[in-house]
Protein backbone atom coordinates (compact mmCIF):
# COMPACT_ATOMS: atom_id res chain seq x y z
CA UNK A 1 0.00 0.00 0.00
CA UNK A 2 2.66 2.59 0.73
CA UNK A 3 4.66 1.48 -1.89
CA UNK A 4 1.52 2.45 -4.27
CA UNK A 5 1.11 5.92 -2.45
CA UNK A 6 4.92 6.44 -3.51
CA UNK A 7 4.48 5.25 -6.87
CA UNK A 8 1.89 8.08 -7.90
CA UNK A 9 3.47 10.54 -5.87
CA UNK A 10 5.81 11.72 -8.52
CA UNK A 11 3.16 13.08 -10.67
CA UNK A 12 1.88 15.03 -7.66
CA UNK A 13 4.95 16.69 -6.95
CA UNK A 14 5.35 17.19 -11.07
CA UNK A 15 2.10 19.55 -10.40
CA UNK A 16 3.04 21.32 -7.59
CA UNK A 17 6.17 21.93 -8.95
CA UNK A 18 4.48 23.65 -11.81
CA UNK A 19 1.93 25.47 -9.63
CA UNK A 20 5.37 27.05 -7.91
CA UNK A 21 6.54 28.16 -10.71
CA UNK A 22 3.56 29.68 -12.12
CA UNK A 23 3.54 31.31 -8.67
CA UNK A 24 6.77 32.49 -8.68
CA UNK A 25 6.89 33.97 -12.28
CA UNK A 26 4.79 37.07 -12.09
CA UNK A 27 5.38 38.03 -8.76
CA UNK A 28 9.18 37.69 -9.67
CA UNK A 29 8.43 39.89 -12.88
CA UNK A 30 6.93 42.93 -11.12
CA UNK A 31 10.35 42.44 -8.67
CA UNK A 32 12.07 43.43 -11.81
CA UNK A 33 10.42 45.83 -13.35
CA UNK A 34 10.09 47.89 -10.28
CA UNK A 35 13.98 48.09 -10.53
CA UNK A 36 14.14 48.41 -14.02
CA UNK A 37 14.85 51.90 -15.71
CA UNK A 38 15.32 50.76 -18.83
CA UNK A 39 14.14 47.46 -20.72
CA UNK A 40 13.49 47.62 -24.61
CA UNK A 41 12.23 45.37 -26.90
CA UNK A 42 13.75 42.63 -27.28
CA UNK A 43 16.01 42.09 -24.52
CA UNK A 44 15.26 39.75 -21.57
CA UNK A 45 17.03 41.35 -19.28
CA UNK A 46 16.17 45.07 -18.79
CA UNK A 47 19.76 47.12 -19.47
CA UNK A 48 19.58 49.29 -16.58
CA UNK A 49 18.85 49.68 -13.58
CA UNK A 50 17.50 52.20 -10.91
CA UNK A 51 15.37 53.60 -8.14
CA UNK A 52 13.75 55.39 -9.87
CA UNK A 53 9.97 53.85 -8.84
CA UNK A 54 10.87 53.92 -5.08
CA UNK A 55 11.84 57.24 -5.05
CA UNK A 56 8.50 57.97 -6.39
CA UNK A 57 6.36 55.78 -3.97
CA UNK A 58 7.99 57.26 -1.19
CA UNK A 59 8.43 60.71 -2.42
CA UNK A 60 5.90 62.22 0.25
CA UNK A 61 4.48 64.16 -2.39
CA UNK A 62 0.35 64.56 -2.02
CA UNK A 63 -0.41 61.83 0.92
CA UNK A 64 2.30 59.29 -0.38
CA UNK A 65 4.76 57.21 1.20
CA UNK A 66 5.04 56.45 4.85
CA UNK A 67 1.69 58.54 5.50
CA UNK A 68 -0.41 56.38 2.83
CA UNK A 69 1.53 53.18 4.17
CA UNK A 70 0.73 54.28 8.21
CA UNK A 71 -3.19 54.98 7.39
CA UNK A 72 -3.66 51.76 4.92
CA UNK A 73 -2.20 49.82 7.76
CA UNK A 74 -4.28 51.27 11.03
CA UNK A 75 -7.35 50.98 8.47
CA UNK A 76 -6.36 47.11 8.03
CA UNK A 77 -5.69 46.67 11.65
CA UNK A 78 -8.77 48.40 13.00
CA UNK A 79 -11.25 46.52 10.29
CA UNK A 80 -9.21 42.87 11.35
CA UNK A 81 -10.35 43.48 14.93
CA UNK A 82 -13.47 44.91 14.32
CA UNK A 83 -14.96 42.06 12.29
CA UNK A 84 -12.97 39.20 14.34
CA UNK A 85 -14.34 40.65 17.28
CA UNK A 86 -17.98 40.62 16.17
CA UNK A 87 -17.34 37.26 14.50
CA UNK A 88 -15.88 36.05 17.37
CA UNK A 89 -19.19 36.21 19.44
CA UNK A 90 -21.50 35.51 16.30
CA UNK A 91 -20.14 32.42 15.91
CA UNK A 92 -20.08 31.70 19.56
CA UNK A 93 -24.23 32.08 19.32
CA UNK A 94 -24.06 30.28 15.78
CA UNK A 95 -22.69 27.08 17.18
CA UNK A 96 -23.22 26.92 21.49
CA UNK A 97 -26.60 27.92 21.93
CA UNK A 98 -30.17 27.10 20.24
CA UNK A 99 -32.48 29.94 19.30
CA UNK A 100 -35.19 31.05 17.29
CA UNK A 101 -34.01 32.75 14.15
CA UNK A 102 -30.18 31.01 14.11
CA UNK A 103 -30.63 29.50 10.87
CA UNK A 104 -31.98 32.99 9.07
CA UNK A 105 -28.60 34.38 11.13
CA UNK A 106 -26.55 32.11 9.86
CA UNK A 107 -27.32 32.42 5.94
CA UNK A 108 -27.60 36.19 6.59
CA UNK A 109 -24.14 36.61 7.63
CA UNK A 110 -22.85 35.09 4.79
CA UNK A 111 -24.45 36.93 2.14
CA UNK A 112 -21.66 39.29 2.12
CA UNK A 113 -19.61 36.21 -0.11
CA UNK A 114 -22.57 36.09 -1.85
CA UNK A 115 -23.47 39.40 -3.63
CA UNK A 116 -21.33 41.75 -4.98
CA UNK A 117 -19.33 44.38 -2.98
CA UNK A 118 -19.87 46.63 -6.21
CA UNK A 119 -23.01 46.51 -5.81
CA UNK A 120 -23.30 47.11 -1.63
CA UNK A 121 -21.00 50.16 -2.46
CA UNK A 122 -22.97 51.82 -4.77
CA UNK A 123 -26.20 51.31 -2.82
CA UNK A 124 -24.50 52.09 -0.14
CA UNK A 125 -23.22 55.12 -0.41
CA UNK A 126 -25.67 57.17 0.23
CA UNK A 127 -26.16 56.12 3.73
CA UNK A 128 -23.09 57.10 4.30
CA UNK A 129 -23.29 60.24 3.29
CA UNK A 130 -26.22 61.33 5.06
CA UNK A 131 -24.94 59.74 8.63
CA UNK A 132 -21.52 61.68 7.77
CA UNK A 133 -19.55 59.13 7.57
CA UNK A 134 -18.61 58.96 3.99
CA UNK A 135 -14.82 60.44 3.14
CA UNK A 136 -14.26 59.12 6.58
CA UNK A 137 -11.69 56.86 8.34
CA UNK A 138 -14.05 55.14 10.37
CA UNK A 139 -16.52 55.25 7.24
CA UNK A 140 -13.90 52.95 5.30
CA UNK A 141 -13.02 50.71 8.15
CA UNK A 142 -17.16 49.86 8.52
CA UNK A 143 -17.21 49.13 4.92
CA UNK A 144 -14.51 46.84 5.17
CA UNK A 145 -15.73 44.81 8.28
CA UNK A 146 -19.13 44.21 6.64
CA UNK A 147 -17.11 42.97 3.07
CA UNK A 148 -14.57 40.72 5.38
CA UNK A 149 -17.41 39.63 8.21
CA UNK A 150 -18.36 36.20 6.09
CA UNK A 151 -14.45 35.33 6.11
CA UNK A 152 -14.09 35.77 10.01
CA UNK A 153 -17.15 33.84 10.78
CA UNK A 154 -16.43 30.75 8.80
CA UNK A 155 -12.85 30.91 10.85
CA UNK A 156 -14.21 31.72 14.29
CA UNK A 157 -17.23 28.91 13.69
CA UNK A 158 -14.73 26.32 13.53
CA UNK A 159 -12.67 26.88 15.97
CA UNK A 160 -15.27 27.75 18.38
CA UNK A 161 -17.25 24.80 17.71
CA UNK A 162 -14.10 22.53 17.99
CA UNK A 163 -13.15 24.09 21.46
CA UNK A 164 -16.59 23.43 22.71
CA UNK A 165 -17.67 24.54 26.46
CA UNK A 166 -16.00 21.32 27.78
CA UNK A 167 -13.26 23.71 29.48
CA UNK A 168 -15.21 26.59 30.15
CA UNK A 169 -17.72 24.33 31.96
CA UNK A 170 -14.79 22.74 34.08
CA UNK A 171 -13.44 26.30 35.24
CA UNK A 172 -16.73 27.63 36.16
CA UNK A 173 -17.38 24.44 38.14
CA UNK A 174 -13.79 25.41 39.35
CA UNK A 175 -14.86 28.47 40.43
CA UNK A 176 -13.75 30.90 38.16
CA UNK A 177 -15.98 33.94 37.39
CA UNK A 178 -16.60 35.18 33.89
CA UNK A 179 -14.10 37.17 33.46
CA UNK A 180 -11.59 34.54 34.85
CA UNK A 181 -13.04 32.05 32.03
CA UNK A 182 -12.69 34.52 29.35
CA UNK A 183 -9.54 35.22 29.58
CA UNK A 184 -7.63 32.43 30.80
CA UNK A 185 -9.66 29.97 29.16
CA UNK A 186 -12.34 31.18 26.15
CA UNK A 187 -9.24 33.21 24.44
CA UNK A 188 -6.25 30.53 24.55
CA UNK A 189 -8.78 28.23 23.23
CA UNK A 190 -10.05 30.65 20.20
CA UNK A 191 -6.13 32.37 19.75
CA UNK A 192 -5.20 30.42 16.60
CA UNK A 193 -8.30 31.34 14.77
CA UNK A 194 -8.43 34.29 16.19
CA UNK A 195 -4.87 35.37 14.24
CA UNK A 196 -6.24 33.29 11.17
CA UNK A 197 -9.07 35.71 11.29
CA UNK A 198 -6.78 39.11 12.19
CA UNK A 199 -4.99 38.02 9.19
CA UNK A 200 -7.57 37.14 6.38
CA UNK A 201 -9.44 40.14 7.28
CA UNK A 202 -6.20 42.36 7.39
CA UNK A 203 -5.57 41.03 3.50
CA UNK A 204 -9.40 42.19 2.51
CA UNK A 205 -8.74 45.36 4.03
CA UNK A 206 -5.47 46.24 3.03
CA UNK A 207 -6.32 45.32 -0.87
CA UNK A 208 -9.89 46.85 -1.30
CA UNK A 209 -10.03 49.06 -3.55
CA UNK A 210 -13.47 49.80 -4.96
CA UNK A 211 -15.05 49.97 -1.63
CA UNK A 212 -12.82 52.59 -0.28
CA UNK A 213 -12.59 54.58 -3.77
CA UNK A 214 -16.70 55.03 -2.89
CA UNK A 215 -16.39 55.43 0.34
CA UNK A 216 -13.52 57.15 1.08
CA UNK A 217 -14.70 59.29 -1.73
CA UNK A 218 -10.72 60.06 -2.58
CA UNK A 219 -10.39 61.68 0.56
CA UNK A 220 -9.35 58.55 2.62
CA UNK A 221 -6.17 57.27 0.04
CA UNK A 222 -5.10 54.08 1.57
CA UNK A 223 -2.02 52.60 -0.61
CA UNK A 224 -4.84 50.37 -3.09
CA UNK A 225 -6.65 53.57 -4.07
CA UNK A 226 -3.24 55.38 -4.96
CA UNK A 227 -1.78 52.22 -6.71
CA UNK A 228 -4.55 51.94 -8.79
CA UNK A 229 -4.09 54.13 -11.24
CA UNK A 230 -0.57 53.56 -11.59
CA UNK A 231 -1.17 50.49 -13.19
CA UNK A 232 -2.63 51.73 -16.51
CA UNK A 233 -1.01 54.59 -16.60
CA UNK A 234 2.38 52.81 -18.92
CA UNK A 235 4.96 53.77 -16.55
CA UNK A 236 5.90 50.10 -15.67
CA UNK A 237 8.78 50.89 -13.66
CA UNK A 238 6.60 53.03 -11.28
CA UNK A 239 3.53 50.39 -11.05
CA UNK A 240 5.88 48.15 -10.73
CA UNK A 241 7.68 49.81 -7.57
CA UNK A 242 4.08 50.47 -5.99
CA UNK A 243 2.96 46.84 -6.19
CA UNK A 244 6.31 45.19 -5.28
CA UNK A 245 5.81 47.33 -2.00
CA UNK A 246 2.61 46.74 -1.52
CA UNK A 247 3.41 42.91 -1.83
CA UNK A 248 6.33 43.27 0.80
CA UNK A 249 4.46 44.93 3.42
CA UNK A 250 1.71 42.50 3.20
CA UNK A 251 3.62 39.77 3.26
CA UNK A 252 5.62 40.89 6.39
CA UNK A 253 2.47 41.36 7.99
CA UNK A 254 1.64 38.25 7.16
CA UNK A 255 4.82 36.84 8.29
CA UNK A 256 4.25 38.34 11.79
CA UNK A 257 0.95 36.28 12.09
CA UNK A 258 2.36 33.26 11.27
CA UNK A 259 5.09 33.79 13.81
CA UNK A 260 2.43 34.31 16.52
CA UNK A 261 0.32 31.09 15.39
CA UNK A 262 3.10 29.45 15.48
CA UNK A 263 4.18 30.53 19.08
CA UNK A 264 0.47 30.26 20.22
CA UNK A 265 -1.23 27.63 18.55
CA UNK A 266 0.75 24.92 16.71
CA UNK A 267 -1.92 22.43 17.59
CA UNK A 268 -5.42 23.58 15.76
CA UNK A 269 -3.15 25.85 13.09
CA UNK A 270 -2.55 22.25 11.37
CA UNK A 271 -5.97 21.43 11.18
CA UNK A 272 -6.59 24.88 9.47
CA UNK A 273 -4.06 24.22 6.93
CA UNK A 274 -4.43 20.59 6.71
CA UNK B 1 -36.07 32.51 41.39
CA UNK B 2 -32.37 32.48 40.62
CA UNK B 3 -32.95 29.54 38.26
CA UNK B 4 -34.97 30.89 36.12
CA UNK B 5 -33.38 34.24 36.18
CA UNK B 6 -30.22 32.59 34.52
CA UNK B 7 -32.61 30.16 32.25
CA UNK B 8 -33.61 33.95 30.68
CA UNK B 9 -30.52 35.06 30.55
CA UNK B 10 -29.63 31.94 29.08
CA UNK B 11 -32.22 32.79 26.18
CA UNK B 12 -31.20 36.21 25.88
CA UNK B 13 -27.52 35.72 25.86
CA UNK B 14 -27.08 34.24 22.20
CA UNK B 15 -29.19 37.32 21.10
CA UNK B 16 -26.83 39.95 22.51
CA UNK B 17 -24.08 37.83 20.88
CA UNK B 18 -25.64 38.18 17.48
CA UNK B 19 -26.47 41.60 17.69
CA UNK B 20 -23.36 43.63 16.45
CA UNK B 21 -23.10 41.24 13.16
CA UNK B 22 -26.50 41.51 12.51
CA UNK B 23 -25.87 45.27 12.96
CA UNK B 24 -23.13 44.74 10.34
CA UNK B 25 -25.24 42.77 7.89
CA UNK B 26 -28.44 45.66 7.72
CA UNK B 27 -25.62 48.00 6.58
CA UNK B 28 -25.36 45.62 4.25
CA UNK B 29 -28.42 44.56 3.32
CA UNK B 30 -29.47 48.15 3.79
CA UNK B 31 -26.98 49.39 0.78
CA UNK B 32 -27.96 45.90 -1.56
CA UNK B 33 -31.81 46.87 -0.98
CA UNK B 34 -31.36 50.48 -1.46
CA UNK B 35 -29.74 50.05 -5.02
CA UNK B 36 -32.14 47.63 -6.16
CA UNK B 37 -34.94 50.32 -5.37
CA UNK B 38 -32.87 52.49 -7.26
CA UNK B 39 -33.27 50.99 -10.12
CA UNK B 40 -36.86 50.95 -9.70
CA UNK B 41 -36.68 54.25 -9.99
CA UNK B 42 -37.53 55.09 -6.39
CA UNK B 43 -34.91 58.17 -5.24
CA UNK B 44 -36.31 59.80 -1.72
CA UNK B 45 -32.99 61.73 -1.09
CA UNK B 46 -33.79 63.28 -4.57
CA UNK B 47 -37.62 63.40 -3.99
CA UNK B 48 -38.65 60.37 -6.40
CA UNK B 49 -40.64 58.02 -5.03
CA UNK B 50 -42.25 56.76 -8.57
CA UNK B 51 -42.44 52.76 -9.15
CA UNK B 52 -41.66 52.35 -12.30
CA UNK B 53 -39.78 48.84 -14.39
CA UNK B 54 -38.39 50.99 -17.61
CA UNK B 55 -34.80 50.80 -16.08
CA UNK B 56 -34.69 47.06 -15.51
CA UNK B 57 -36.45 46.38 -18.72
CA UNK B 58 -33.99 48.53 -20.78
CA UNK B 59 -31.10 46.26 -19.14
CA UNK B 60 -32.52 43.38 -20.58
CA UNK B 61 -32.80 44.48 -23.74
CA UNK B 62 -30.50 47.05 -24.98
CA UNK B 63 -28.18 45.62 -26.07
CA UNK B 64 -24.96 46.76 -24.79
CA UNK B 65 -26.47 46.24 -21.03
CA UNK B 66 -27.97 42.30 -22.31
CA UNK B 67 -24.33 41.75 -23.76
CA UNK B 68 -22.64 42.79 -20.75
CA UNK B 69 -24.46 40.66 -18.18
CA UNK B 70 -23.73 37.99 -20.98
CA UNK B 71 -19.93 38.50 -20.91
CA UNK B 72 -20.05 38.17 -17.12
CA UNK B 73 -21.50 35.16 -16.81
CA UNK B 74 -19.34 33.72 -18.94
CA UNK B 75 -16.04 35.07 -17.48
CA UNK B 76 -17.09 34.05 -14.04
CA UNK B 77 -18.79 31.04 -15.42
CA UNK B 78 -15.23 29.92 -17.10
CA UNK B 79 -13.02 31.08 -14.48
CA UNK B 80 -14.97 29.68 -11.51
CA UNK B 81 -14.88 26.16 -13.61
CA UNK B 82 -11.04 26.66 -14.23
CA UNK B 83 -10.38 27.39 -10.82
CA UNK B 84 -12.76 24.88 -8.96
CA UNK B 85 -11.01 21.88 -11.19
CA UNK B 86 -7.46 23.26 -10.74
CA UNK B 87 -7.95 23.86 -6.88
CA UNK B 88 -8.78 20.51 -6.99
CA UNK B 89 -6.22 18.93 -8.09
CA UNK B 90 -3.51 21.24 -6.25
CA UNK B 91 -5.21 20.15 -3.34
CA UNK B 92 -5.35 16.37 -4.19
CA UNK B 93 -1.31 16.67 -5.44
CA UNK B 94 -0.75 17.95 -2.11
CA UNK B 95 -2.71 15.46 -0.14
CA UNK B 96 -1.01 12.91 -2.37
CA UNK B 97 2.48 14.37 -2.00
CA UNK B 98 2.25 15.31 1.91
CA UNK B 99 4.03 18.64 0.73
CA UNK B 100 5.14 20.49 3.21
CA UNK B 101 4.49 23.57 5.10
CA UNK B 102 6.83 25.57 3.28
CA UNK B 103 5.40 24.64 0.11
CA UNK B 104 2.20 24.65 0.71
CA UNK B 105 2.78 28.33 2.33
CA UNK B 106 4.00 29.72 -1.34
CA UNK B 107 1.52 28.07 -3.64
CA UNK B 108 -1.26 28.79 -1.57
CA UNK B 109 -0.75 31.83 1.03
CA UNK B 110 1.20 34.34 -1.79
CA UNK B 111 -1.57 34.03 -4.36
CA UNK B 112 -4.28 34.48 -1.39
CA UNK B 113 -2.55 37.63 -0.53
CA UNK B 114 -1.74 39.09 -3.91
CA UNK B 115 -4.15 41.52 -4.83
CA UNK B 116 -6.11 41.03 -8.11
CA UNK B 117 -5.31 43.85 -9.02
CA UNK B 118 -1.41 42.89 -9.26
CA UNK B 119 -1.77 40.08 -10.98
CA UNK B 120 -3.44 41.81 -13.79
CA UNK B 121 -0.11 44.06 -13.64
CA UNK B 122 1.89 40.98 -14.09
CA UNK B 123 0.03 39.73 -16.98
CA UNK B 124 0.44 43.08 -18.89
CA UNK B 125 3.92 42.55 -18.02
CA UNK B 126 3.86 38.97 -19.49
CA UNK B 127 1.60 39.39 -22.49
CA UNK B 128 1.49 42.71 -23.60
CA UNK B 129 3.00 43.48 -27.26
CA UNK B 130 6.47 44.15 -25.35
CA UNK B 131 6.19 42.07 -22.15
CA UNK B 132 7.85 39.03 -21.30
CA UNK B 133 6.55 36.05 -23.28
CA UNK B 134 6.45 37.61 -27.13
CA UNK B 135 10.09 39.12 -25.95
CA UNK B 136 10.87 34.66 -25.33
CA UNK B 137 9.47 34.30 -28.32
CA UNK B 138 11.29 36.58 -30.17
CA UNK B 139 14.11 35.08 -28.61
CA UNK B 140 13.22 32.14 -31.02
CA UNK B 141 12.45 34.12 -33.83
CA UNK B 142 9.00 32.94 -33.64
CA UNK B 143 7.61 37.04 -32.77
CA UNK B 144 9.46 40.10 -35.27
CA UNK B 145 8.34 43.06 -33.30
CA UNK B 146 6.03 44.17 -30.62
CA UNK B 147 3.00 44.81 -32.74
CA UNK B 148 2.81 41.49 -34.35
CA UNK B 149 1.99 39.96 -30.74
CA UNK B 150 -1.75 40.17 -29.94
CA UNK B 151 -2.06 41.80 -26.49
CA UNK B 152 -3.14 40.63 -23.75
CA UNK B 153 -5.29 43.84 -22.67
CA UNK B 154 -8.75 44.78 -24.59
CA UNK B 155 -9.12 40.68 -25.84
CA UNK B 156 -12.60 40.18 -26.57
CA UNK B 157 -12.12 36.39 -25.26
CA UNK B 158 -11.33 37.48 -21.75
CA UNK B 159 -8.61 35.39 -21.27
CA UNK B 160 -6.19 37.80 -19.34
CA UNK B 161 -9.20 38.34 -16.78
CA UNK B 162 -9.99 34.85 -16.45
CA UNK B 163 -6.43 33.63 -16.26
CA UNK B 164 -6.27 36.33 -13.38
CA UNK B 165 -9.06 34.85 -11.80
CA UNK B 166 -7.80 31.61 -12.72
CA UNK B 167 -4.11 32.67 -10.32
CA UNK B 168 -5.99 33.97 -7.72
CA UNK B 169 -8.50 31.44 -7.09
CA UNK B 170 -7.17 28.08 -7.98
CA UNK B 171 -4.92 28.64 -4.89
CA UNK B 172 -7.87 29.23 -2.95
CA UNK B 173 -10.05 26.17 -3.77
CA UNK B 174 -7.23 23.85 -2.86
CA UNK B 175 -6.95 26.16 0.44
CA UNK B 176 -10.60 25.52 1.01
CA UNK B 177 -10.72 21.86 0.50
CA UNK B 178 -7.31 21.22 1.23
CA UNK B 179 -8.12 20.04 4.89
CA UNK B 180 -11.02 18.18 4.55
CA UNK B 181 -9.48 16.30 1.88
CA UNK B 182 -6.50 15.00 3.55
CA UNK B 183 -8.80 14.03 6.46
CA UNK B 184 -11.29 12.45 4.26
CA UNK B 185 -8.20 10.53 2.64
CA UNK B 186 -6.74 9.30 5.19
CA UNK B 187 -9.56 7.39 6.82
CA UNK B 188 -11.71 6.20 3.96
CA UNK B 189 -9.69 7.02 1.09
CA UNK B 190 -7.42 4.70 2.73
CA UNK B 191 -10.00 2.12 3.87
CA UNK B 192 -10.96 1.90 -0.30
CA UNK B 193 -7.10 1.45 -0.62
CA UNK B 194 -6.51 -1.36 1.83
CA UNK B 195 -10.14 -2.76 -0.04
CA UNK B 196 -8.00 -2.96 -3.61
CA UNK B 197 -9.12 0.57 -4.83
CA UNK B 198 -6.67 2.37 -6.97
CA UNK B 199 -5.81 5.34 -6.19
CA UNK B 200 -7.50 7.03 -8.69
CA UNK B 201 -10.63 5.30 -7.99
CA UNK B 202 -10.30 5.73 -4.47
CA UNK B 203 -10.41 9.44 -5.05
CA UNK B 204 -12.72 9.85 -7.68
CA UNK B 205 -15.04 7.21 -5.80
CA UNK B 206 -14.63 7.99 -2.32
CA UNK B 207 -12.58 11.12 -1.85
CA UNK B 208 -13.93 13.69 -3.91
CA UNK B 209 -17.91 12.98 -3.56
CA UNK B 210 -17.09 13.40 0.35
CA UNK B 211 -15.76 16.74 -0.31
CA UNK B 212 -18.64 18.32 -2.63
CA UNK B 213 -19.88 20.36 0.06
CA UNK B 214 -16.23 22.55 0.28
CA UNK B 215 -16.03 22.40 -3.39
CA UNK B 216 -19.67 23.53 -4.03
CA UNK B 217 -19.41 26.66 -0.99
CA UNK B 218 -15.71 27.74 -2.73
CA UNK B 219 -17.20 27.47 -6.49
CA UNK B 220 -20.04 29.62 -5.29
CA UNK B 221 -17.82 32.39 -3.32
CA UNK B 222 -15.47 31.93 -6.41
CA UNK B 223 -18.02 32.84 -8.85
CA UNK B 224 -20.07 35.30 -7.04
CA UNK B 225 -16.33 37.59 -6.70
CA UNK B 226 -15.60 36.88 -10.48
CA UNK B 227 -19.08 38.31 -11.32
CA UNK B 228 -18.63 41.44 -9.03
CA UNK B 229 -15.37 42.91 -9.00
CA UNK B 230 -13.99 46.13 -10.83
CA UNK B 231 -10.57 46.11 -10.70
CA UNK B 232 -9.37 42.96 -12.93
CA UNK B 233 -11.95 44.06 -16.24
CA UNK B 234 -11.44 47.37 -15.59
CA UNK B 235 -7.63 46.67 -16.32
CA UNK B 236 -7.55 44.50 -19.11
CA UNK B 237 -11.25 43.74 -20.36
CA UNK B 238 -12.44 44.76 -23.37
CA UNK B 239 -14.02 48.00 -24.88
CA UNK B 240 -17.32 46.25 -25.79
CA UNK B 241 -18.88 44.17 -24.32
CA UNK B 242 -17.67 45.91 -20.87
CA UNK B 243 -18.14 43.92 -17.70
CA UNK B 244 -21.28 44.35 -15.58
CA UNK B 245 -19.60 45.98 -12.74
CA UNK B 246 -17.70 48.24 -15.31
CA UNK B 247 -20.48 49.06 -16.68
CA UNK B 248 -22.68 49.99 -13.70
CA UNK B 249 -19.98 51.55 -12.33
CA UNK B 250 -19.71 54.05 -15.24
CA UNK B 251 -23.48 54.78 -15.47
CA UNK B 252 -23.68 54.70 -11.61
CA UNK B 253 -20.69 58.01 -12.08
CA UNK B 254 -22.56 59.68 -15.33
CA UNK B 255 -23.50 63.25 -13.99
CA UNK B 256 -27.16 62.78 -15.80
CA UNK B 257 -29.02 60.64 -12.45
CA UNK B 258 -31.30 58.82 -15.13
CA UNK B 259 -28.37 56.77 -15.67
CA UNK B 260 -27.70 56.02 -12.16
CA UNK B 261 -30.80 54.08 -12.39
CA UNK B 262 -28.82 51.78 -15.34
CA UNK B 263 -26.29 51.05 -13.00
CA UNK B 264 -28.48 49.98 -10.38
CA UNK B 265 -30.89 48.14 -12.13
CA UNK B 266 -27.92 46.12 -13.66
CA UNK B 267 -26.74 45.82 -9.96
CA UNK B 268 -30.14 44.57 -9.54
CA UNK B 269 -29.52 41.96 -11.90
CA UNK B 270 -26.04 40.84 -10.56
CA UNK B 271 -27.85 40.20 -7.26
CA UNK B 272 -30.56 38.73 -8.44
CA UNK B 273 -28.39 36.37 -10.27
CA UNK B 274 -25.62 35.76 -7.46
CA UNK B 275 -28.63 34.93 -5.32
CA UNK B 276 -30.06 32.70 -7.63
CA UNK B 277 -26.50 30.59 -7.07
CA UNK B 278 -26.42 30.59 -3.72
CA UNK B 279 -30.23 29.01 -3.82
CA UNK B 280 -28.61 26.54 -5.80
CA UNK B 281 -25.91 25.90 -3.28
CA UNK B 282 -28.17 25.20 -0.30
CA UNK B 283 -30.12 23.19 -2.42
CA UNK B 284 -27.76 20.97 -3.17
CA UNK B 285 -26.72 20.87 0.32
CA UNK B 286 -29.80 20.52 1.80
CA UNK B 287 -30.31 17.25 -0.80
CA UNK B 288 -27.01 16.16 0.76
CA UNK B 289 -28.08 16.26 4.37
CA UNK B 290 -31.09 15.01 3.90
CA UNK B 291 -29.60 11.53 1.63
CA UNK B 292 -27.46 11.26 5.07
CA UNK B 293 -24.02 11.19 2.66
CA UNK B 294 -22.49 12.39 5.48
Amino acid sequence: MSRRRRGAAPVARFFIVLNLVCVIVPIALIAVWAFADRWAWPDLLPQEFSLRGFSEVFSGRLGTGWPMILLSIGIALATAVLSTVVAALAARAMTLYRWRGRSLFSFSVILPFIIPSTVFAMGVQVLFIHAGIARTVPGVVLSHAIVALPYAIIIMSEVTRAAGTRLEDAARSLGAGTLATTVHVTIPALLPGILSSLSMCYIMSFSQYFLTLLIGGGSVRTFAVVLFPYLSSGDRTIAAAYGLTFIVITFAVFLIFELLLKRFGMKEERTLYG
Amino acid sequence: MRALSRKTKRAIVPYLLALPAAALILVFLYGVVNGVLQGFGIMPFLGRTEFTLEYYLEALTRSDLTSSILYSLYLAGVSSIIAVIGGVAIAACMTRARTGRFLRLVNVQIPIMTMHSLVALAVMFLFTGSGLVPRVLAAFGLVSDPSSFTSVVGSVSGWGIILVYAWKEIPFIAFSTVAIMASISDSLGEAAAMLGASPLRAFFGVTLPLCKGAIAKAFMVVFAFAFGSYEVPFLLGPTLPQAMPVLAYVEFQDPDIVNRCYAMALNGIMTLLCSLIALAYFAVLNRERKGGTR
